[in-house]
């Protein structure tokens, strides 16, 4: 517990400002992508440090590993189709029922595991963020009653966040890789040519959403019941 | 915009079995040697834009590539890098007007000789980034992965190998409810669309229900036989060797000398407001050597691995 709070703080306090001020000094300023990866990987390392930090039960691993397997063979099955994939629906239905942390766990985990499947990438670091920052998201939402387990929240919550948290990170990250100097103009073309791939993206989360929410939350809150598993 | 979806065309198959059938000998390195290597040359390859570092990095990444992937890395280059490449450089002269030599102007935008000399830049930067990328998706399997997370994160090591496992687990389970279900007319081929649907969603939640209750068996089974007591050993297949030893004792040193060239300024290039470099010298010429050495090891020894076999067996 408190080494974990110290590794945290001295990530956050040492390591990011020395990355970024490196980034100035000694890379001209005009590497954003590489250190925004670096930016993205330190974010997501104290989410894993609590996770092992507690020690968790096997009952709780495995319930993430299945759900991550689930979401994995999810995209793995939409695979021809793209951009319309049961992904985040699956994530946020994960958050919902089990909390931020499982949310985040599932989300980053299934992104980086699909990408064993269909090949890694300087995105995966950044799929994984957005896909645990939604899951994550998801269920604090939930935990504070303001995401309430209902088709209609959800698929509100659904569309808006594959909208502008993953389609929006995402472009972002795109813009970075591309671009030498950043400018108003090129983020906004980037944007334009992202949007019919983030309305069909945040179309199918809504469609998935519709679909599985109800059967699949009421598995997972009876299985939940009957084994007393993790609740928020 | 353009998200990469690269890859195996999303084949669903571990891909430890092509590295077996390739005989890639640093694939057979220890996974913190190959580890070490890929971060520096996709670090460094991200970061220098100098033409000299450029095109070694872009040389090795394209030459280990090949050697891994034959005929395959050519045309994932031409159809996949290739384009990628081209719309990089074509996005800075675009939207990036900075430069003093003028070649032309598009509307009321100025287009510089500068800014398309920097596109090329940042297409090859990309360009080789994708490239190593394919090599790591054929050198670092899920085992060496788990190995090297294994000793900082168990828990998450041990929800990777069991994904792994679950996956196609579930796969065949699908097809087990499915087939059930088709008995009693209720598959996703029976009915109307509505009823397909409906069919389609009883499936996966009867196998969620199912692959939920099952794992909890696992975790009960677990925990029995002594799962997250104290003293727990692990099981890697890797030995860390003299061989390996040399390589990564070599492979620092190389980090070391780049990373020193690199603050020396040998690897600077200024592009705007016009193109500049440094002069080189005997340092810098240096720096590109091993440069060169880092980005060319795995292919370096590959080849000193099939002298030596070959020599080995010409004595026999």
């Amino acid at each position: 517990m408190k080494r974990r709070g110290i590794i945290t703080a001295v990530l956050f306090l040492i390591v990011v400002p020395i990355t970024v001020v490196g980034g100035i000094v000694f890379l001209d300023d005009r590497k954003y992508y590489f250190i925004s990866l670096l930016l993205v990987i330190y974010t997501m390392i104290p989410f894993f440090l609590s996770f092992e930090g507690r020690k968790p039960k096997a009952r709780e691993i495995i319930v993430i590993a299945v759900l991550t397997a689930i979401t994995v063979a999810g995209r793995a099955a939409f695979f021809m189709v793209p951009q319309f994939k049961p992904v985040i629906a699956l994530v946020i239905i994960a958050g919902v029922c089990f909390g931020g942390e499982s949310g985040f766990l599932v989300g980053s985990m299934s992104a980086l595991i699909s990408n064993f499947f269909f090949g890694m990438g300087p995105f995966t670091p950044w799929q994984m963020f957005c896909l645990g920052l939604i899951g994550y998201m998801a269920g604090v939402l939930a935990h504070q009653s303001l995401l309430k387990k209902t088709k209609a929240s959800l698929c509100i919550f659904g569309g808006l966040s594959t909208f502008l948290i993953y389609g929006g990170i995402m472009d972002l990250s795109s813009v970075l890789a591309w671009a030498g100097n950043i400018t108003k103009e090129l983020v906004l073309v980037t944007y334009t040519a992202g949007l019919p791939f983030n309305l069909v993206h945040s179309a199918s989360t809504v469609i998935f959403l519709l679909l599985l929410a109800d059967p699949l939350i009421e598995k997972l809150e009876r299985v939940k019941i009957k084994y007393g598993l993790i609740s928020n | 915009m353009l998200r990469i979806n690269n890859g195996a065309g999303g084949q669903i198959r571990p891909q430890s079995q092509k590295v077996r059938d390739l005989k890639d000998t640093f694939s057979t390195y220890h996974p913190v040697v190959n580890f070490a290597f890929f971060c520096a040359v996709i670090g460094f390859g991200m970061v220098f834009l100098h033409p000299v570092f450029l095109s070694l990095s872009l040389a090795g990444a394209f030459t280990y590539a090949i050697r891994l992937n034959g005929k395959r890395a050519v045309k994932f280059t031409l159809l996949f890098v290739f384009p990628m490449m081209l719309i990089a450089g074509a996005v800075n002269p675009l939207f990036n007007h900075r430069g003093v030599t003028i070649l032309g102007y598009m509307g009321d935008n100025p287009l510089t000789l500068e800014s398309i000399v920097y596109g090329i830049a940042i297409a090859i930067m990309f360009g080789t980034v994708i490239l190593w990328f394919s090599c790591v998706n054929v050198v670092m399997t899920s085992d060496k992965l788990m190995y090297l997370l294994g000793r900082i994160f168990p828990s998450l090591s041990m929800i990777f190998a069991m994904v792994l496992r679950f996956v196609p687990k579930f796969k065949n389970q699908i097809k087990l409810i499915s087939k059930s279900q088709k008995c009693i007319g209720r598959d996703v081929s029976d009915g109307t669309l509505r009823q397909r649907a409906e069919h389609g969603i009883k499936i996966i939640s009867v196998m969620i229900g199912w692959a939920l209750e099952n794992s909890i068996d696992t975790a009960d089974s677990m925990r029995s036989r002594g799962y997250g007591l104290p003293g727990r050993s692990s099981f890697a297949n890797y030995r860390f060797d003299s061989r390996d030893r040399i390589a990564l004792i070599s492979l620092i040193t190389l980090i070391f000398i780049v990373i020193a060239g690199g603050l020396a300024g040998e690897n600077n290039i200024q592009y705007f407001p016009y193109i500049k470099t440094g002069e080189a010298t005997l340092f810098s010429l240096f720096t590109y050597a091993c440069y060169a050495a880092l980005c060319l090891l795995p292919v370096f020894i590959n080849v000193r691995e099939a002298v030596v076999w070959k020599r080995l067996r010409s004595r026999i």
